[in-house]
């Protein structure tokens, strides 16, 4: 039988390596995303992805369980990766290179070419409109959009009231509409 | 969809699953009758999951084995002590929790040159003081008193991390006043 996070948490607090391992390898791809939602940047999305996971590893002797796993995980990732964005002095052409090598790997399965040039255009348009909005914004979209998180999770681990999730999400949404009108 | 504005939140609200189970029935019932929200509804959906795909395919390209063996390597690391208290206080001391120490170091800044020239008749030269890293972040501050014109110029500057090599050769290494 699979073991909960609670249970694997307590593993690690006793030593149990294997059971840090398993954990990284539930929640790696999952912060990974919430980071690069964040960063927009492969490489500087997975040295914070890396990062996070050390200072979880370092942290977790204090973890006490009041909030679940995910949410104290996230937490940390979404404050070194807003962290992290606040210091990046990167040239946007990076960000563009990134999302064009994602783009050309997804292009294999191209069936319609039509429906796959409006969809790349659509996928670069969004990245490109994500971009323009805060760390807060970014924040919560992404945060919604991965594990479909609710409001009161959001709100734990952004440090905020729910309405403020609810309101972020609303400002975010109606800023990539306006900003992709013509291609939703 | 004429007078319908105010249904987009709550459109949103049933997409995220915070909406009550009645709340959510009448809502899908004006959707199967509002042309106009019924396409707001589309609209939200697909910006929902071109986005959920572009995230997902990013993230499938992370192998796990590579990730764990880097976060191992990070675990195993000794790092060096001054690592750790930057890491700490960036965790204790964030920039809104310090923003008091922007002015609190001005004013100090302008005492000290104010009083260097009381003691030493400073007129007919002019003082410059600065302090490095007022935070975590990087950010300084720097205070030029000039005695001829009696003019105070106060300059808070931030350390450009990552900046490109010709902007380093251009830019001066300090204040240019």
């Amino acid at each position: 039988m699979e073991l909960t996070d609670r249970e694997l948490v307590q593993q690690c607090q006793a030593g149990e390596m294997s059971a840090f391992q398993e954990l990284v390898s539930r929640y790696h791809q999952k912060v990974y995303m919430v980071i690069f939602g964040l960063l927009r940047n492969r490489e500087d999305a997975l040295e914070v992805a890396q990062e996070t996971f050390f200072r979880a590893y370092r942290k977790i002797s204090g973890f006490q369980g009041g909030s679940s796993f995910y949410t104290w995980i996230y937490r940390i990732a979404v404050n070194l990766a807003i962290d992290a964005q606040r210091r990046q002095k990167r040239n946007p052409l990076d960000f563009r290179e990134s999302m064009d090598g994602l783009l050309e790997s997804q292009g294999e399965a191209a069936r319609d070419p039509f429906a796959d040039f409006h969809d790349k255009e659509l996928r670069e348009k969004l990245t490109s409109a994500i971009n323009d909005l805060t760390p807060e914004h970014k924040a919560v979209i992404v945060l919604r959009t991965i594990e479909g998180l609710s409001y009161k999770d959001i709100g734990e681990i952004l440090g905020c009231s729910e309405g403020t999730v609810m309101s972020r999400l609303h400002y975010a949404r109606k800023k990539l509409q306006d900003k992709l009108s013509a291609f939703l | 969809m004429n007078g319908c504005e105010d249904k987009i939140a709550s459109i949103e609200l049933w997409l995220d699953g915070e909406l009550s189970g009645a709340e959510s029935e009448s809502l899908r019932v004006h959707m199967a009758a509002c042309a106009g929200c019924s396409e707001a509804r589309r609209r939200l959906e697909k910006l929902q999951s071109t986005l959920t795909g572009v995230l997902l395919s990013e993230a499938q390209r992370v192998d796990f084995m590579p990730f764990w063996r880097a976060v191992q390597l990070r675990v195993n690391e000794k790092r060096p002590w001054y690592q750790d208290a930057l890491d700490w206080m960036r965790g204790v001391l964030p920039a809104s929790r310090v923003a008091w120490v922007v002015p609190a170091v001005i004013v100090l800044l302008l005492a000290g040159v104010s009083l260097e020239s009381y003691w030493r008749g400073g007129a007919g030269r002019n003082a410059f003081a600065t302090v490095e890293s007022i935070d975590a972040y990087g950010r300084n501050v720097a205070l030029l008193r000039e005695y001829d014109t009696k003019t105070t110029v106060i300059w808070l500057y931030q350390d450009q991390e990552g900046e490109n090599e010709a902007a380093e050769e251009t830019a001066p290494s300090g204040p240019a006043f």
